[in-house]
């Protein structure tokens, strides 16, 4: 049973995570599309969860209005690997293993997305993941597109 | 016998947070754990206790557990008499109305007699009990830094019911580094000892007994902090108070009357303990992970009550991390207890009877000592299993200054040595 | 005796508040998220060893319970 839906899953979603340095990171460079960023890490729960809506996000919306960057804070990249290749993502993967950009935004708990509009501005924090907040998510996405 | 009383911290096995690098699991899945333990003292009390507990996650951290208890004893249990330097005969509960009498041995729990031979510690040979226990508790995130857990618990025995409540609170502050836990736990218990419960310190012989059934309610307040120290430790503190009101007293225990001279037992009087317990203790547990594997584990707790019985217990464990999966832990437990006020060795003919007094070794002063290893495997997050194997050693004062003629050369508190066997094993349902 | 549980109580206490400094950023948990740091791990031994010396002894309870974890959400 468990095998049969993590057989669906890889079939559902082609594995495309391609993982990058936080050096390499421009958000400036997004300007133009909405965008969806999310901190994460192998060992947080919620993490699990918000994996498979941000892959639906990535299908449901247009490349070139929206896109979803993720900054894993693994201080170990085998787990972030392992977690990956559990759990696959078809969005990029930014490995912050001391975790400047954490830090810079201040994190204040695991998970983090901020809603960046197209002209740059944060408009949403959400600490923390929830199913049941799924349709506030989207609808906050599809208000700024 | 009572064998019951799970308090809240015992109830609560909520994971907040668990590490999942297992397969993906579906919302169907239930985290189960499963284990067996036996139990066995040298010429003494036998068990088997299968557990059985699962956990399920119903969305957003929302957990709902249960746990499912069997537990089977047999053996013989010290019935609070001295040893004597001629054979003791003591009688066994009867069952029901009529009394069964000229059945000898005890054998069963019908009605009847047992013998004890010269210098042996009474043990009561028709210790014999099943219990099946339930718990369930429903465990909600309740804001960002807020939880709540509700349950309750139930579990039966021939001569025993017990039924509770509990419910734990929890606030986080400092981006969750540090909990503040408080908690409160209810319970109501039946005891139905076997041919009704002894008319207190009335003597064996005369077989007087007072009702059938008797009760107690027992209240439990607990008050914590945890905090989070560093990357790889924390330290947990908390002070509970307990209060329990109603039938305190075992039923089946005795105390010795003995001859002013010789010292050798003449009758024998049932136990008579207060009828409320109020007892405080504070808890310290830290752990702290070294070399990014091993995990050292230490824990204090200080108890008083006002029975006069003030306890210490030390609990250190040291899991080494072998490879990628294996580990082995080695465990020690050094326990130190007062005796309660009411404790005797044994009561002088002629003396006046306290109001209360018991013999039972369990409120005796003494210490006792385990040592342990464990060893397990973690498959990955939700399988493993682990094998646990501990000694139990306890021992007391066998030659207290208040021992005169013949029970000078008796063993008034004999060592109980205890062997345990326990295998583990979670996997997802 | 008593007397010694209220300080204990208090030191703990104020040790626990004077900690507001001690701690980790949330995204340092990852240790402290593994399922053998949590406070109740090996919830099932603790409870054996619980009902054991609760049966032998004449102390029981007062001990811990959950705490530590991976503090999400």
């Amino acid at each position: 049973m468990k095998n049969y839906l993590f057989l669906l899953l890889l079939v559902a979603v082609p594995l495309k995570a391609e993982i990058y340095n936080i050096g390499d990171l421009d958000l400036k460079a997004q300007h133009g599309k909405v965008v969806y960023l999310d901190f994460w890490a192998s060992w947080c729960k919620p993490c699990r969860e918000s994996f498979p809506w941000m892959n639906g996000l990535v299908k449901k919306y247009p490349a070139k209005d929206f896109t979803v960057i993720t900054v894993n804070l693994d201080a170990d990249s085998e787990a972030m690997h392992k977690f990956l290749d559990q759990i696959p993502a078809n969005f990029d993967v930014y490995h912050d293993p001391s975790g400047q950009l954490a830090e810079q935004f201040q994190l204040e708990g695991m998970p983090t997305s901020y809603l960046i509009s197209p002209t740059g501005e944060v408009v949403k924090r959400h600490i923390g993941f929830y199913t049941r907040d799924i349709e506030r998510y989207e609808h906050e996405i599809e208000e700024l597109l | 016998m009572q064998l019951k009383k799970k308090n809240i911290a015992g109830l609560l096995s909520v994971a907040t947070c668990s590490l999942l690098s297992g397969q993906a699991q579906s919302a169907d899945d239930w985290n189960v754990d499963s284990a067996i333990l036996f139990y066995s003292e040298t010429d003494r009390v036998d068990a088997v206790e299968p557990v059985i507990s699962g956990k399920k996650d119903l969305g957003d951290d929302e957990i709902l557990s249960m746990k499912l208890v069997f537990d089977a004893l047999t053996g013989s249990s010290a019935n609070g008499a001295v040893p004597s330097t001629m054979v003791q005969t003591f009688t066994t509960p009867s069952g029901g109305g009529g009394g069964e009498e000229g059945e000898d041995e005890g054998e069963g729990e019908g009605g009847g007699s047992y013998q004890v031979a010269p210098n042996t510690t009474p043990l009561d040979p028709t210790f014999k009990d099943a219990r099946a226990a339930f718990s369930m508790n429903w465990d909600k995130p309740v804001e960002r830094d807020r939880r709540r857990n509700l349950g309750f618990n139930f579990s039966i025995e021939h001569d025993f019911t017990s039924l509770g409540v509990n419910g734990l609170w929890q606030y986080d502050s400092n981006q969750k580094n540090t909990s503040w836990t408080w908690g409160t736990n209810i319970e109501l218990d039946s005891i139905n000892p076997i041919g009704g419960a002894p008319e207190p310190l009335t003597t064996m012989a005369a077989m007087s007994k007072g009702s059938d059934t008797e009760t107690r309610t027992v209240l439990d307040l607990l008050f914590g902090v945890t905090q989070v120290i560093d990357r790889s430790s924390l330290l947990q503190l908390n002070f509970s108070l307990s209060q329990a009101d109603g039938y305190m007293t075992d039923p089946y225990k005795i105390v010795s009357v003995v001859d002013s001279v010789s010292g050798e037992p003449i009758r024998y009087l049932y136990e008579n303990r207060p009828d409320n317990r109020y007892r405080q203790s504070v808890f310290a547990k830290y752990k702290k992970m070294f070399a990014g594997k091993d995990i050292f584990t230490a824990s204090y707790r200080y108890m008083t009550d006002d029975w006069g019985v003030d306890s210490n217990t030390f609990d250190l464990t040291y899991r080494f991390r072998l490879g990628a999966s294996y580990y082995l832990q080695p465990h020690l437990r050094y326990y130190q207890q007062s005796a309660a006020d009411f404790y005797r060795y044994f009561l002088v003919d002629g003396e006046a009877v306290p109001g209360e007094v018991s013999a039972d070794y369990r409120l005796g002063e003494m210490d006792a000592t385990t040592t342990g290893i464990k060893f397990g495997r973690e498959i990955d997050a939700q399988h493993s299993w682990s094998i646990r194997l501990e000694r139990y050693l306890q021992t007391g004062e066998s030659s207290p200054s208040e021992a005169f003629g013949q029970l000078t050369q008796q063993d008034l508190y004999p060592d109980l040595e205890a062997t345990i066997v326990q295998f583990n094993y979670s996997f997802v349902f | 005796m008593k007397t010694a549980i209220r300080w204990l109580l208090i030191a703990g206490l104020l040790a626990a508040s004077g900690c507001s400094s001690l701690g980790v950023k949330p995204w340092e948990r990852d240790l402290l998220a593994r399922e053998d740091m949590l406070m109740n791990s090996d919830a099932l031994d603790l409870a054996y060893d619980e009902h054991i010396y609760f049966s032998k002894e004449a102390s029981s309870g007062g001990q811990g319970f959950a705490g530590g974890g991976c503090g999400c959400n």
